[in-house]
């Protein structure tokens, strides 16, 4: 327990664990006082300061279907990827498995390939197996883009799993599913969860993908360059600034309950 | 309670829902293809909502829009899709018309289908830029030009092109450098646009060559190459540059908020273009189009709409007296400015990208 | 062992009676999955079909399929076809990238470019993975990582532009040292390499911190605390026992950031300056640009990822040392 003491290098982690947290809000901050500007365009000073650009964007139908549907499809996305990627890892971490190195590489192209070439080959690639743009391509193309992220991740900590626990497991009598659901499976835990963050941030945050696959429903991005495109305005800070406040008000909820069910 | 304490069960619940949503055959097949629906894809508020409303209460069309941002994903979207579009309308800006055109992906027009035609203002009807062949393609909307924008506050007024390499803001001016390498041809005395180059590539490649080497000579006193409206918009506010070559739009609508700047043609001359909607090759709605179209003229308040939206002047007639003092005045020019803007022609205009975008990337490399 | 943090109990914690009430007892118990299992454990061949089966489709179909049709197309003297066109096959579009230094040398800006960007990432989250994992008391760590997790759900174009508005001229940065008297002039930071890094490592950072907590966080404290009874100093043990100890981490996660900075496009495109133009950049300037450059494009992602897979491979294997056996 002695590393919990304050001790020299704590204080100095410390510093600097609150440093880059300044580093990653500072910016953020920045942007949500300009959400307050009253003027068409943002820049300091803040001379005077409006609430009209939130009423604006909280009555905007356009904003609050975009948020639904990106949700919906990050969602969807969050869970195919994640049962994809865990299996892709468990195949190419398996000992017995010829070619495990080319499998891996080959998980992983979708992660190295620019975003506009992947989307641009995407779209011609659904289109010579005949699935029409729409919620059900951008599901199939923000999946493809996340699996990898969950590859590396699962394979990361699969890795350093001792092999005897899952031995263990089978000596008490468990097969193999049972063996993966009940020891694998909650090993790997923090590594998914990690996994699931990022599929569902790459899912929210894609633009360009979308763009290609999408149909005639807008996403969160997608509204958000073309608002962009008519030149930066508060307004944007402003629908920025909501999904921030409730994307940090879900994870503490969550953080919450997932400590309370540990007491 | 169940909401609060979600079980197994009811995250299982929760899964089979959404993988029926996936299955769901609406959304796996959505019809383009059908009767009463018309595809736009088109900027942000381009279209106002009463308009759009009105048209589909009064025709039984349903209008769907899909927003874009940027002419070359448009245009890579449409490429893609090849002879299968998914959108009927398709909204191009003139410097890239010829591109959309050439790689096929526009049909020609009829304007005796469009009830409302003649509510064009004069010189958009049938406007050359649009004819090629003696077919007409687009709708125009709007009409826009490369200018010079300055900071009033911290630059000396300056009819030429010169200032974007005046010493004194060094480290302060941006451009948009594909478009800059014609402007910089017309400064050097070249043909930037081409028209004079037919057949004769070695004159038109000393000319490229005298713009780029001139341009790299010049490089320091670039702080960006710049490609949105957004980003120029957003470097003249932040003070990052004093000059400027921008699209007309971008600058008329920060003067419209009232920011220090002024926009001019140098004596020198500019370029413009319209920007127009197109009807898409292969279109599965082109009857919808059409009527579309005949609304669309008809309102002037949509005109108004994309002006306010863009900074871009309208084509349409009668949007002058919809606009308030300010935003007219943001978007006017003295007479013997505009008369020195020449529209993009149709003619050499693979010899033209193929010289520009390599001086582009040597620039860029250099 | 196990220290599942961010699932939280649940699995570890009930009594082996609860835990065959749950519904993967009912599965188990059921004689479809009797069945199944009772084949699957006779006959190796059908195990392996169940191992291989989704992965193996979804690589080859979903993975490779596009990346043919991109190879497909990196051969082709021109794309898009018109009607009527034969496709005529040509390898000219990779004999340009190593004839034309105009691509060679932003190629290798850009791979020189996110070397040192995965290694600055590194040393700026390592010490703050390391604070999280294994510094803070575990009951507060979920909440430390969710005050760094939240900055990221704004978006890649919303961050960009508040990066912007730090460093620009009239940003917040120069406006704080004008108000304090420290200059006259505004110091230009925005549009350089500073900008740039600043903003690439501000948008992946992320990549960088979960694998590496998830590695750090596993570190028996017991071998700290042995390592520490045997006398090595703070520096000893950072250098004999967690370093080689968090390897996988770092692997994983420079891997996750060298592919990413890679493909960064956005970010280098509004924060980066005139000489600052990189390789990605310039591919979709021929995807996007006023001519059909489509087959040049194709060609130089190509090139792009095999270069980049290559790159990681040999970083897994010089870094990753014997125990991963990935390459």
């Amino acid at each position: 327990m002695r590393f919990y003491m304050k001790n020299p290098q704590n204080v100095f982690l410390t510093g600097f664990y609150w440093a880059f947290v300044a580093y990653l809000f500072v910016p953020l901050m920045l942007m949500t006082a300009m959400s307050f500007k009253d003027s068409n365009f943002i820049s300091f000073p803040i001379d005077s300061f409006t609430m009209k650009w939130y009423v604006q964007v909280v009555q905007d139908e356009q904003f609050l279907s975009a948020v639904g549907y990106s949700l919906m499809i990050a969602f969807i996305v969050t869970i195919v990827a994640t049962a994809v990627g865990v299996w892709i890892a468990l195949l190419a971490s398996n000992e017995a498995i010829w070619g495990k190195a080319i499998i891996f590489a080959l998980a992983c192209l979708p992660a190295v390939v620019p975003g506009m070439i992947q989307a641009i080959s995407m779209r011609i690639f659904i289109r010579a197996i005949d699935v029409p743009t729409g919620t059900f391509a951008i599901i199939l193309g923000h999946t493809v883009h996340a699996v990898p992220f969950v590859v590396i991740m699962a394979m990361t900590r699969l890795r350093s799993m001792p092999s005897s626990l899952v031995d263990a497991a089978r000596d008490l009598g468990a097969d193999n599913f049972i063996a993966f659901f009940r020891v694998t499976l909650p090993y790997l835990g923090p590594a998914l969860v990690g996994g699931m963050i990022f599929c569902a941030l790459t899912s929210i945050d894609d633009f360009v993908r979308t763009f290609f696959l999408g149909g005639y429903q807008t996403t969160l991005p997608m509204l958000i360059f073309a608002k962009i495109s008519g030149g930066m305005s508060p307004e944007i800070n402003a629908m920025a600034t909501l999904v921030l406040i409730a994307t940090g008000a879900i994870g503490l909820y969550a953080e919450r309950r997932v400590r309370r069910s540990r007491n | 309670m169940t909401l609060r304490n979600p079980t197994r069960r009811t995250t299982l619940k929760m899964m089979g829902t959404s993988a029926g949503l996936i299955a769901a055959p609406s959304i796996i097949r959505p019809a383009y293809a059908q009767d009463n629906v018309l595809n736009i894809t088109t900027y942000d508020k381009f279209l106002p909502e009463g308009f759009v409303e009105q048209f589909e209460k009064d025709t039984g069309i349903e209008v769907r829009i899909r927003l874009t941002d940027d002419q070359g994903k448009q245009y890579n979207l449409l490429a893609a899709e090849g002879a299968d579009p998914t959108t009927d309308i398709v909204t191009v800006a003139g410097h890239r018309l010829s591109q959309f055109m050439a790689s096929d992906l526009l049909q020609p027009i009829d304007p005796a289908r469009i009830s409302t035609w003649d509510n064009l203002a004069g010189p958009y009807k049938g406007a050359p830029q649009l004819v090629r062949k003696g077919e007409v393609y687009g709708v125009p909307l709007l009409a826009g030009f490369e200018g010079m924008v300055r900071n009033t506050d911290y630059t000396k007024p300056s009819d030429s092109w010169g200032l974007m390499f005046d010493p004194e803001y060094k480290g302060f001016t941006t451009y948009i450098i594909s478009d800059f390498v014609s402007i910089t041809m017309k400064y050097l005395g070249y043909d930037g646009d081409f028209v004079a180059y037919v057949d004769k590539p070695e004159e038109a490649q000393a000319a490229v060559n005298a713009a780029r080497d001139f341009l790299i000579e010049h490089k320091d006193m670039v702080r960006k190459f710049y490609d949105g409206g957004a980003e120029v918009q957003q470097m003249l506010v932040n003070e990052d540059v004093y000059v400027a070559q921008t699209w007309s739009g971008p600058a008329a609508k920060l003067i419209m908020d009232g920011f220090p700047i002024e926009l001019s043609i140098p004596k020198e001359g500019t370029y413009g273009f319209l920007y127009s909607f197109n009807l898409v090759n292969h279109a599965p709605n082109v009857d919808a189009a059409y009527k579309f179209f005949s609304a669309l003229l008809a309102n002037p308040e949509v005109g108004a709409a994309m002006t306010r939206q863009s900074g871009f002047a309208s084509a349409f007639s009668g949007v002058d007296k919809l606009l308030t003092d300010r935003e007219r005045a943001a978007i006017a020019l003295p007479e013997e400015q505009i008369a020195r803007i020449q529209f993009f022609a149709e003619e050499n205009r693979d010899m033209k990208n193929e010289m520009i975008d390599r001086a582009v990337a040597e620039i860029k490399a250099a | 062992m196990t220290n599942d943090v961010l699932t939280g109990g649940g699995q570890g914690a009930r009594t082996s009676r609860a835990r065959y009430s749950s519904w993967i007892g009912k599965v188990a118990r059921s004689p479809f999955y009797r069945g199944t299992i009772g084949l699957l454990a006779e006959n190796r061949v059908a195990r392996l079909v169940v191992l291989l089966a989704v992965p193996l489709a979804w690589i080859a179909f979903f993975n490779i399929g596009p990346i043919l049709q991109m190879g497909n197309i990196s051969l082709l003297a021109n794309y898009p076809l018109m009607d009527g066109d034969e496709p005529v096959y040509t390898l000219a579009q990779y004999a340009l990238f190593f004839q034309e230094s105009l691509y060679f040398v932003p190629f290798l800006r850009s791979l020189v470019f996110s070397l040192v960007v995965t290694a600055a990432t590194l040393v700026v989250v390592y010490p703050v993975a390391y604070y999280i994992g294994k510094v803070i008391r575990p009951a507060s760590r979920n909440k430390a990582l969710l005050l760094l997790l939240t900055p990221f759900w704004a978006g890649e174009i919303i961050r960009v532009f508040s990066v912007i508005m730090l460093l620009a001229n009239r940003g917040a940065v120069n406006a704080l040292l004008r108000e304090l008297g420290m200059i006259d002039r505004p110091i230009p930071m925005l549009y350089t390499y500073f900008s740039l890094s600043f903003g690439v490592v501000y948008l992946i950072a992320l990549y960088m911190l979960l694998p590496l907590y998830s590695s750090i966080e596993k570190i028996p404290n017991s071998l700290l605390d042995a390592a520490a009874d045997l006398g090595a100093g703070p520096l000893q043990r950072f250098r004999r026992v967690i370093l080689p100890l968090s390897r996988d981490g770092i692997v994983s996660g420079c891997s996750l950031v060298f592919l990413t900075s890679i493909g960064v496009f956005a970010a280098p495109l509004l924060l980066g300056g005139p000489n600052t133009v990189i390789f990605p950049e310039i591919i979709a300037q021929l995807f996007h640009g006023s001519n059909d450059k489509w087959p040049a494009g194709a060609a130089f992602s190509i090139i792009m990822l095999l270069i980049s897979l290559t790159t990681v491979g040999l970083f897994m294997r010089v870094v990753g040392g014997r125990n991963v056996k990935l390459m």
